[in-house]
């Protein structure tokens, strides 16, 4: 067999590999190029330059009179001017960016006339479905691991209650679809806290936090069996070794159980980060903007399915695969310590 | 020091086993008590009973005057008194050497860390590995970590120590670097109950030598006694199989 350069897994590759890789790229591009081939046959046009606006956007400002009289005055205050309009005892000042300024001191003003106009950059639609997408996974991310660790705690306790309870839980979360449980968190619980909430006069929980919670308490159950099959996964022996040593069952799962069983637990935790953050686009139904219905609805616009839905998937792609080398490294940095 | 009274253990699951059958036993303050007997003759289960890591059916085991199977008394703080050494060590694997000494220093005596930390040290020095202080078990050979998981159940001032097998898992070379470590602890006054298939150690070092054989006690003696001239044809035939 020929010997090849050695790569990072230190065996040496013969020929044979470089072939098969050439065959990995050919068949990656093969299938981009098959699909572009496609879209020129259905005549396609692909518009890509007006895919950015939707991240970010200049907007125009206008700062505008909302009274009639003389620029009185226009003093200067750091980078900003201060336009004091006065008709009479009638006076008002807008401040407005110097460089924008357009009036003189003097000049008479009509109500609505400009002052001053400037551009200014706004984050567009799908940057803010984005942001949003990832604030909801994340929040339900630690809920998902608080309940889950509990949840996992309490499934392999010896107290009935606690064991029912946790088994009756991820049973019913994990064999029911998670759309529906999204449905009964907004239109059943949600009604019902708000409801109540407003009935003692306090204000409303907004329909986000019951996707947070729908989500958290979904991802909740499936923590839960992770961490069930990570502390059982731990040694017997690690358990009498601390309990021989006078600990109690809470400080040995502490000190010596959990910090085991934490590494185990991580690459399948990995995984139901990634299915959390991709449910996160079931959120639309209950009129969360996140990434799916924002390019949803930026589709309904501006009929460009091809680019926003790959652009979409793409986003979705740098989120979960953020996620996961985040989580690799955490996995790496245990192993040495 | 421990008074153990017609204690039985049957275990249920996956079927029934008598483990234990009255076992009645008494060891003095600075005893060194070698347990033999043939496999699945309730050894372990025995010595797992002495610190409740398996819960007696019936009878009463009394450490230092303590009732443990009392539903009463509070476990962790006998145990804290009783330090035991497995078979396969069963040292925390995440923490270093000197960290799986000073845990149960800090967590159950609640030592400060200093002092924790020298007392680890002194130990660690003791049974010959304080320069592996700070690796980690999987880098040790099983010798050392035998001695280790020894360094470990001392830290916290037991009254008792109690071996299962302590030199089973290990390779022969290195039994005797375990060995060693025992019989020093036994020469300053340890009591200990030491399950083992180490005749040598037995001879040389016990103060008593129990037979075990299904879940009973069927002999004891001294050392002299038992290896001279066995007084059941159980242990005779046992001896003549391992001697
Ligand atoms: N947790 C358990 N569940 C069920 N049966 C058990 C359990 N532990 C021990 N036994 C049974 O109890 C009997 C005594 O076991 P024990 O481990 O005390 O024997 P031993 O003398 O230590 O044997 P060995 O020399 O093989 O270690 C055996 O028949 C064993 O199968
Ligand atoms: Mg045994």
């Amino acid at each position: 067999m020929p010997m090849g350069t050695p790569t990072s897994d230190g065996t040496p590759k013969n020929t044979g590999y470089y072939v098969w890789v050439g065959v990995f790229f050919f068949i990656v591009i093969g299938v981009a190029y098959s699909l572009y081939y496609a879209t020129l046959k259905i005549d396609y046009v692909w518009r890509w330059y007006r895919i950015p606006q939707y991240f970010l956007f200049k907007e125009q400002v206008e700062v505008r009179a909302q009274i009639q009289g003389t620029v009185h005055r226009i003093t200067m205050k750091e980078d900003l001017v201060l336009v004091e309009v006065k008709e009479g005892d009638i006076k008002e000042t807008y401040p407005v960016p110097a460089k924008a300024l357009r009036v003189r001191e003097g000049d008479f003003i009509y109500p609505g006339d400009v002052l001053g106009a400037y551009p200014r950059w706004r984050v567009g639609i799908l940057m803010e479905g984005l942001w949003l997408t990832l604030k909801v996974s994340l929040i339900a991310i630690i809920f998902g691991v608080i309940i889950g660790l509990f949840g996992g705690l309490a499934r392999i306790s010896k107290n009935p209650a606690f064991k029912w309870l946790a088994i009756t839980y991820i049973e019913l979360i994990r064999g029911s679809p998670l759309l529906v449980q999204i449905f009964i968190w907004y239109f059943v619980l949600g009604t019902l806290i708000n409801t109540i909430l407003a009935r003692h006069g306090l204000i409303q929980i907004p329909p986000l936090w019951f996707g947070v919670a729908a989500l958290a308490c979904f991802a909740g159950a499936y923590v839960a069996e992770i961490v069930r099959a990570g502390i059982q996964s731990i040694h017997r022996g690690q358990t009498e070794a601390s309990r021989s040593l006078g600990m109690t069952s809470a400080q040995s799962m502490l000190h010596v159980i959990l910090p085991q069983a934490l590494r185990r637990i991580l690459p399948p935790l990995a995984g139901q980060f990634i299915s959390l953050i991709k449910d996160s686009s079931l959120l639309g139904i209950i009129a969360i903007r996140e990434l799916t219905k924002a390019t949803r609805e930026v589709v309904t616009t501006s009929l460009q399915p091809f680019e926003l839905w790959f652009l979409c998937a793409l986003l979705y792609l740098f989120l979960t695969f953020t996620l996961s080398m985040f989580l690799q490294y955490l996995e790496r940095r245990q192993l040495i310590t | 020091m421990i008074d153990v009274r017609n204690v039985h253990k049957t275990f249920l699951s996956p079927h029934a086993v008598r483990a234990l059958v009255d076992v009645t036993v008494k060891i003095e303050q600075g005893e060194v008590v070698v347990v033999i007997g043939p496999s699945g003759s309730g050894k372990s289960t025995f010595l797992r009973c002495l610190n409740h890591l398996e819960a007696a059916d019936s009878g009463h085991i009394l450490i230092d005057g303590i009732d443990i199977l009392n539903p009463k008394t509070d476990i962790n703080k006998v145990r804290a008194e009783v330090g035991m050494v497995f078979q396969s060590f069963n040292l925390f694997p995440h923490k270093t050497v000197l960290e799986n000494v000073t845990l149960a220093q800090v967590v159950v005596r609640k030592r400060s860390k200093a002092q924790a930390f020298e007392k680890a040290m002194m130990l660690l020095k003791k049974v010959g590995i304080g320069e592996k202080a700070n690796g980690y078990p999987d880098q040790l050979s099983g010798g050392q970590q035998q001695r280790v998981a020894i360094a470990r159940a001392l830290a916290m001032d037991p009254k008792i120590m109690l071996f299962d097998e302590p030199t089973s898992a290990l390779d022969p070379e290195m039994i005797g670097e375990v060995l060693d470590v025992m019989k020093t602890l036994a020469r300053e006054g340890m009591t200990m109950v030491v399950v083992t298939h180490e005749m040598g150690f037995a001879r040389e070092v016990a103060d008593r030598v129990l037979f075990m054989d299904e879940g009973a006690i069927v002999e004891e003696g001294t050392p002299e006694h038992f290896f001279k001239n066995p007084e059941h044809e159980r242990t005779r035939l046992f001896l003549s199989q391992i001697l």
